[in-house]
């Protein structure tokens, strides 16, 4: 079976995820969608998979034009997925996750003994050492990630997408699957894979996609005709206008922020990291590299199991976001503005005075709105935000707007070292370049910024230096000069050089029908 | 230590020493706890609510809840009794009528929470002040008296201390139990509840999920009325309206996840009889009956602390 992605758009509030993409999915090959964080890449899936429907353009099956309704039409339509994200019932066993929607009964009643036998089928040719009794909440992420693979086989659909499917499974567990999947294609199976680690792509593709901005770049071209700088390059493109960020003065004899051979539950290895007054660090890395996480340990929500944390020369542990803010003064910016940095049916005053708030509190700590006004005007004029008063709901604001409120909140609190996760996620290139001018004056302030950003143009306009993130280890620095080409590339090479795809296993299973 | 710490983490091990303990204590305490008489008093005032508690269990496996249960109950109750004492229905037709009546009004939950997007909480709170409008609409708040003796005897009828009412919901118990375990639809019901994203991905249909567990939900609650009826010997338009902490602590005492996929038949029933223990016993050592309502709070929230402990000690929190 053919599947013909033709001219799809797709728009959510504030964002065009997808602007007239195409792609071609043909029986027997295997077709790797590339592109960065936010090109794209899995909007276009859940299109394909029924989850989303486009709002224009057409997705042909065979030639034939189809509308999806939901996941369950396109399943029957012979579509399986393995999403990125985890999609398992915890309390399941392996088994029941596997056939979740078609278990096998006897009598009227599921036949456990059925189910274990069908999906160890399928789970054999990947791993094994799984056993399809126990529970889903007791694996590994990468056994469950397994799993899930094993859930999409044995739907035996005749196409097969893929989202990285294995970001969390190790190198002779991908050598496997790989094996499995030259042979689905085989068979007429039509498997589009989308992947971070190019080598993998070269190895196991027939044919590349590469989206950026929610636009092709290149469609359906044989791999045969592409090399990993071409493919790089069509990845990162280039950005139109850069931010102009005035040359500014790092301190470093002053280190507010560091961290030495830190360790955490959540599964750091041996974080080592200074940020000095006044200074821009980016922290950058692939989804999933570990670096939210490691904001979220430094503010206390994980635990740091080994290794030091370092504010201001002195070894601390912070307990939580208020405890962060009342004795370090150190702030964060979540990636997440609309759950979890902004309060977005209250006011702008109240977003942002909501740090201050005990401050403000008069004889009786009563807060007037007059004594909120007159503490955030200066802030909301400073910072430029775009409100048609105080009193307006956030959730009226634009995307950026919002942005600069939940930043203006921590400036209220005059917090000194800020932690900014993802700020310009989803919002237009020009708010975006003026939001990047503000981060770079906050700096020059006297401010310290811990930045984190999957947007690679994003980072070598504003950062001083770049570490760069992988597995939840620092994997090198790049001193940034904020020459793009040059840069991007560096950091690239330092992610990708080190996959390295293991050689086949000697052993799989038998073929999987 | 070890071995204790093990059992601690079985759902209901917890309830099964609570109501060890607490028999012997009142048997040793209360000399008429051993009676015969006592015993069925006791266990036929279980009846009820383990039908209360199932129909509540069902909704919350699936994520949701049903604040209606007493309401569909309520109007379940009057019709059972106004289609035998006005329209002279023989109990054989009128039973099933009630039950058709609550499996109704939970389809219309279900069928509202799916099609309107809103919060079953909200949707069942709005439909169960409705329901309950209707109930005393009809009836004037007046009860049916005059209920088939057929009836009164099998609500008051025993074989030692078991009441034949019992008989009811240990076969619903054994049924529910065969459901979530061992039937595809019982599985699905659990599956969206675990994650409803990954079910529907899986193409679980989130519509038929949610509509049939409200369905069940009043279809059992309505049994529960008719359990009632036969009980009290009266078809009163007041009950159901005492139901809706029962039917939240049983299930949740039980060890019912109340995030959805996860309910325990064996759990929810434990915990009715230990509810039962406790009001038995305060009845027998003549406590205030408003000092049961504090024990039951104090129970939930204990038995809500055993399972966060257990929920971080197995590393699935």
């Amino acid at each position: 079976m053919n599947l013909a992605v033709e001219s799809v758009a797709k728009s959510f509030p504030g964002v065009l995820a997808l602007d007239g993409v195409s792609v071609d999915l043909k029986a027997g090959e295997i077709h790797a969608l590339m592109g960065e964080n936010g090109a794209g890449k899995s909007t276009l899936i859940k299109i394909i998979t029924g989850v989303f429907r486009p709002d224009s353009g057409n997705v042909l099956l065979d030639g034939r034009p189809v509308a999806f309704n939901s996941p369950r039409d396109a399943l029957a339509a012979g579509i399986a997925v393995v999403h990125q994200e985890r999609n398992l019932i915890p309390r399941f066993s392996v088994g029941e996750n596997i056939l979740l929607e078609r278990l096998p009964t006897k009598n009227g009643l599921v036949d456990y003994t059925a189910v274990g036998q069908q999906a160890r089928r399928y789970l054999d040719l990947l791993d094994r050492n799984i056993d399809p009794r126990s529970e889903v909440r007791s694996l590994s992420v990468a056994q469950m990630q397994i799993v899930e693979i094993a859930k999409a086989l044995s739907l035996e659909a005749k196409i097969l997408v893929l989202d990285e499917p294995t970001a969390s499974i190790t190198g002779h567990e991908s050598a496997a699957f790989f094996k499995l999947l030259r042979q689905l294609c085989g068979e007429g199976v039509a498997i589009a894979f989308v992947s971070h680690k190019l080598e993998e792509v070269f190895a196991i593709a027939d044919r590349v996609t590469v989206l950026r901005d929610g636009k092709n770049v290149a469609t359906g071209v044989p791999i045969a005709q592409m090399t990993r700088q071409k493919l790089v390059s069509l990845m990162i493109g280039r950005e139109e206008r850069v931010a102009q960020i005035g040359e500014r003065i790092v301190d470093t004899t002053a280190v507010p922020l560091e961290t030495r051979k830190l360790c955490t539950s959540l599964g750091h290895k041996g974080i080592d990291l200074a940020l000095h007054r006044g200074e821009i660090l980016g922290l950058y890395g692939l989804v999933g590299a570990g670096r939210s996480e490691l904001a979220h340990a430094i503010l206390g929500a994980g635990k740091i199991t080994a290794g030091d944390l370092l504010i201001r020369g002195q070894s601390v542990r912070v307990r939580d976001m208020h405890d962060a803010l009342t004795r370090f003064r150190l702030g964060y910016v979540s990636e997440d503005r609309k759950q979890e940095g902004l309060i977005l049916m209250h006011s702008v005053s109240k977003n942002i005075a909501i740090t201050i708030w005990d401050r403000l509190g008069g004889a009786l700590g009563l807060i007037s709105q007059r004594r909120e006004a007159r503490a955030v005007a200066p802030l909301v004029g400073r910072l430029e935000v775009r409100t048609p008063s105080l009193g307006q709901p956030v959730r009226n604001l634009s995307g950026g707007n919002q942005q600069k409120v939940s930043i203006a909140k921590w400036l209220a609190a005059e917090a000194e070292i800020l932690i900014i996760d993802e700020p310009t996620v989803g919002i237009d290139i020009k708010t975006k370049t003026h939001l990047h001018e503000l981060i770079g004056e906050i700096a020059r302030e006297g401010v310290s910024v811990l930045l984190i950003s999957s947007d690679m143009a994003e980072m070598i306009t504003l950062a001083d230096r770049i570490l760069v993130m992988r597995d939840f280890r620092i994997i090198g620095e790049v001193a940034n000069d904020h020459i793009y080409e040059a840069v991007s590339k560096a950091i690239m090479n330092r992610i990708h050089t080190v996959d390295q795809v293991e050689p086949v296993g000697p052993s799989i299973g038998s073929a999987v029908r | 230590m070890k071995v204790f710490r093990r059992l601690l983490l079985i759902e209901w091990s917890g309830l099964v020493a609570a109501i060890f303990i607490g028999a012997s204590a009142l048997a040793f305490i209360a000399p008429n706890f051993l009676t015969t008489f006592n015993l069925y008093v006791m266990l036929r005032s279980l009846c009820v609510g383990l039908l209360v508690a199932f129909a509540q269990m069902i909704t919350l496996g699936v994520g949701q809840m049903n604040v209606a249960v007493g309401a569909i109950g309520g109007l379940a109750a009057v019709v059972l009794g106004g289609a035998m004492e006005v329209f002279g229905i023989p109990i054989a037709l009128a039973v099933p009528l009630a039950v058709t009546i609550g499996a109704v009004g939970g389809l219309i939950n279900g069928v509202l929470t799916v099609r309107t997007g809103i919060n079953a909480f909200i949707i069942t709170l709005a439909t169960g002040s409705a329901f309950t409008g209707i109930n005393f609409g009809i009836t004037g708040a007046i009860p049916f008296y005059e209920m088939p003796p057929a009836l009164t005897a099998f609500g008051s009828g025993h074989f030692g201390p078991f009441p034949y009412l019992i008989v009811a919901p240990l076969i619903v118990a054994a049924l529910l139990g065969v459901f979530f375990a061992r039937t595809a639809a019982g599985r699905r019901l659990l599956a969206y509840g675990g994650n409803p994203n990954a079910a529907e991905l899986s193409g679980i249909s989130s519509e038929w999920v949610v509509v049939s567990a409200h369905c069940l939900s009043g279809l059992l609650a309505a049994g529960a009325a008719v359990l009632a009826v036969a009980q009290l010997g009266s078809a009163q338009p007041t009950i159901g309206s005492d139901w809706l902490l029962l039917s939240f602590a049983a299930p949740i005492i039980g060890g019912a996840a109340l995030t959805g996929g996860y309910v325990s038949v064996l759990g929810t029933m434990f915990a009715v009889l230990l509810i039962g223990l406790i009001e038995n016993g305060m009845v027998l050592a003549k406590v205030d009956p408003y000092w049961v309502q504090f024990s039951l709070g104090v129970l939930i929230l204990a038995a809500v602390g055993l399972n966060r402990w257990r929920a971080i000690n197995s590393g699935t929190d």
